[in-house]
């Protein structure tokens, strides 16, 4: 049960009998009064035990965007049900009006919409819905919670979308559609046309200019299906933050913005996201888009607090795609150990795939670098030395493997993957 | 690749109903969830009682000369004595009480002892009217006035006189032998008029009697408390001078008997009648709203919290442990070996160069002795200050190269 301001402004309206008539007498006969007042309201509260709630689902939806979560309550009593709700979401899911009126007939059906702004990713929850039902002058309710869960499932913004059209102008640059400087910009053999001025003399088709009377050259174009596999590391590391996103963030956007790119590239796309086991994964085979699909397997992924199992994380390539395939590992280089983990793991990835990792670099350290004033100071520009010289060696390692690295910093890091992504086509490498 | 774990998760289906149970609502269910709450709150209510209940337990009679004080200035030991050689000791609390005693008793004594003179004149008279004898010790100027026995105050026991001999040919006194005269603590004081025993000087003395023999005045305490009753013919004195007659009374009046006179109306006489329910009501009216706003609309929802650590902390906690030690060497190691490294990067020596090529190359890019270069890069600093300064002269070396 519960009272409103209005019981409370009816109890101090019995001031009024008590200091008129001061005796015990009134005393206690004012507090029946209004014990009988309240025991009746309650008693005329349209019951709550036949009232059923169903929950719409509401829609996916991106983070900072709003979306309606729908309620029905069903009122199976006699009485009219007239009093306030409250849908239960965490408070990340960031509900707006949360607590609304409500005034279901006897027999009879209503639908409430609330309005959430999610303010964090992955699936939020709802698990239960309160109900207050009011007597006729709204003086006490009957409350009851009733369980009845729902989620949202709250998607990455993919704020490195607006990299794309950019990266998609490079890459039809590299398909022949757009006119290219360089020879070599694709492996493939496309088609015959006359020579224009301005192409590259070297691939002049002399024995196809020896049938006509023009000169032709031969247009080439980048492989097509290709396989780019994205392994995402969910281990404690990813849950570094740098700047205003921790690592799995600035990942999972430099994952979408590489996924989409590749596969409006014409390669096929594999998406794992692992730490000691795999966490989530995603396809371009099957159906709708890719983007669609990365955005749904990465909603719910989390940072978990264990240390990455590189030794299986060839295992995991290997049980994507079997075949030679552009690997990109997007990790952190100042991890503990790399020397033991990612290191071994590169190698072995390197010797039958194309491996890039992708690091994130916190600005951070280069602030602490610079920064010489006082002993305190130094000492902290000493531990930032060290930690980038741990980076470089790394680095150094990896390279000396053939494996390429990008070292960004956080918003950097999806376009210069892109960038990575674009170089190896139009090298051929994949 | 469908039927992913994640991807092709089966979400709820819009218009499922959810039918509810309402569980854990009952008591034991509550405790079980509220253990810990339930324990502490236990604890502290056990504590709370404890304090209350040692507060509020009646405490041993601190009173001075209270038969029921066991303490040296009580006089426990003295009616404990007198109680098992047949006198029923009484020791009312009030002046009524007292009277009622005194009209009781057979031929009873009353020991009257008010050392804060709270009895008036009246009830003082209607005390010995009503008493075989009185002895009254250490009494003030109004109360030896309101008694009206001739007898009167003649100052102190001088500190000379630790013991004082009876000095009179009272039966009490004579058979007392010694008695203690001047205590630090308690004073002792001598009185005059009447036959006066135990005298100091002149003819005062600590105890006087009235020419009728019905009324004694004692000018100490000490004879008469735990700590000296053993000493000297005290017990003598006090044990014949009580113990005459089967009934004592032993009378130390209260501050509640000077309140029998009435000072006039409380605050609560003078408010009008509605005043007193004003306070109770609004108390009601105060609850009534905490049971309004203090009722949440449904329980609280849990929202898991995803661990985020700044990245930047390694490399902080780093260097504060450099601090701590004071790890000179090591930061010195640190600072020079990266700005090796960059500068090999500047100067485009690829990875394999070493310090020495490195330094040279600096020397000859920035026109300057090499020995003065490689002195100030391989410098081992001393002291922090030294190495603030040092690092500061890298950093100034480091933009030279990169501006050149």
């Amino acid at each position: 049960m519960a009272i409103s301001g209005r019981f409370v402004a009816v109890v101090l309206l019995g001031l009024v009998p008590v200091l008129l008539f001061p005796g015990w007498l009134t005393l206690v006969a004012t507090i029946a009064l209004l014990v009988a007042l309240l025991s009746a309201e309650l008693l005329f509260a349209g019951s709550l035990r036949h009232v059923t709630v169903t929950r719409a689902e509401p829609e996916n939806v991106t983070l900072n965007n709003a979306v309606e979560a729908v309620l029905t309550f069903h009122n199976g009593g006699t009485r009219r049900l007239r009093g306030t709700f409250r849908d239960g979401w965490q408070p990340s899911a960031g509900a707006l009006n949360p607590v609304q009126d409500m005034d279901v007939p006897a027999g009879e059906g209503r639908r409430f919409a609330v309005r959430l702004r999610p303010v964090r990713r992955g699936d939020l929850a709802a698990p239960h819905v309160t109900l207050r039902s009011f007597g006729p002058l709204r003086l006490a309710a009957r409350q009851r919670t009733i369980e009845c869960p729902g989620s949202v499932r709250v998607l990455p913004p993919f704020h490195s979308r607006r990299h794309l059209p950019s990266k998609l102008r490079k890459l039809r640059e590299l398909d022949g559609k757009a006119a290219v400087q360089i020879r070599g910009a694709g492996t493939e053999f496309d088609s015959l046309r006359d020579y224009v001025r301005g192409d590259d003399v070297r691939s002049i088709d002399w024995r196809a200019t020896a049938r006509r009377s023009t000169v032709v050259v031969r247009t080439w174009r980048p492989e097509r299906d290709r396989r780019l596999v994205m392994v995402l590391d969910t281990s404690r590391t990813a849950a570094a933050r740098i700047l205003d996103e921790t690592r799995l963030d600035t990942g999972i956007e430099a994952a979408l913005l590489l996924g989409v790119l590749a596969e409006r590239g014409g390669d096929r796309v594999d998406f794992v996201a692992f730490d000691r086991r795999t966490r989530a994964r995603a396809a371009s085979a099957g159906q709708g888009t890719i983007l669609g699909r990365l955005v749904q397997a990465m909603a719910p992924l989390e940072a978990e607090l264990i240390e990455m199992d590189w030794a299986a994380g060839p295992g995991e390539v290997r049980a994507v795609s079997a075949h030679r395939s552009l690997v990109v590992l997007l990790t952190s280089l100042d991890s503990g150990a790399p020397e033991e983990g990612l290191l071994p793991a590169a190698e072995r990835l390197a010797s039958q795939h194309v491996v890039v990792v992708a690091a994130v670099r916190d600005p951070q350290l280069g602030a602490m670098l610079r920064d010489r004033n006082d002993a305190t100071a130094v000492y902290r520009a000493a531990a930032a030395e060290r930690a980038l010289l741990q980076r470089a060696a790394v680095t150094a390692e990896l390279r000396r493997y053939g494996v390429e690295v990008v070292d960004a910093e956080p918003h950097d890091l999806p376009p210069r993957l892109a960038d990575m992504y674009i170089r190896l086509k139009a090298a051929g490498r994949l | 690749m469908t039927g992913l774990p994640t991807v092709g998760k089966k979400r709820r289906n819009a218009g499922e109903a959810t039918e509810s149970t309402p569980g854990g609502r009952t008591i034991p269910g509550w405790l079980r969830r509220h253990r810990g709450m339930a324990a502490a709150g236990m604890v502290a209510a056990a504590a709370l009682a404890l304090v209350v209940g040692t507060q509020l337990a009646p405490k041993g009679d601190a009173a001075p000369l209270s038969v029921h004080n066991a303490g040296p200035n009580g006089a426990r030991a003295l009616g404990q004595i007198l109680g098992r050689h047949g006198v029923s000791v009484h020791s009312p609390d009030r002046f009524d009480a007292a009277l009622d005693d005194l009209r009781a008793g057979s031929s009873p004594t009353l020991l009257l002892y008010d050392r804060n003179g709270i009895l008036d004149a009246q009830q003082l008279s209607l005390l010995k009217a009503e008493a075989e004898r009185v002895v009254v010790v250490s009494p003030r100027l109004e109360t030896l006035t309101a008694l009206d026995t001739g007898i009167r105050q003649a100052g102190v026991v001088p500190d000379a006189f630790q013991v004082l001999d009876p000095g009179c040919s009272h039966p009490d006194a004579e058979a007392a032998g010694q008695v203690t005269g001047q205590v630090t603590r308690q004073g002792a004081f001598v009185y005059d008029g009447g036959m006066s025993c135990f005298r100091a000087a002149g003819t005062a003395g600590m105890l006087a009697i009235s020419s009728d023999g019905r009324l004694a005045v004692l000018g100490s305490t000490a004879v008469l408390g735990n700590e000296r009753l053993d000493e000297l013919g005290n017990a003598a004195l006090a044990i014949r001078m009580l113990g005459s007659s089967p009934d004592l009374v032993w009378y130390l009046p209260s501050i509640a008997d000077a309140a029998v006179s009435g000072t006039g109306e409380t605050l609560d006489d003078l408010a009008p009648d509605w005043a007193r329910f004003l306070g109770p009501w609004l108390l009601l009216v105060a609850a009534t709203a905490v049971a309004w706003r203090g009722r949440r609309h449904g329980p609280l929802v849990f929202e898991p919290l995803p661990v985020v650590v700044k990245a930047v902390e390694t490399a902080e906690g780093r260097a504060r442990l450099y601090q701590d030690s004071r790890a000179i060497d090591r930061a010195r190691d640190n600072l020079r070996a990266g700005l090796l490294v960059r500068l090999s990067g500047k100067l485009r020596m690829g990875p394999a160069a070493t310090a020495e090529e490195t330094i040279s190359a600096a020397a000859r890019l920035l026109d300057r002795d090499a020995a003065e270069i490689r002195a100030l890069i391989n410098e081992r600093p001393a002291s922090e200050a030294r190495l603030v300064a040092w690092s500061q002269a890298l950093d100034k070396l480091e933009k030279e190269v990169k501006t050149r």
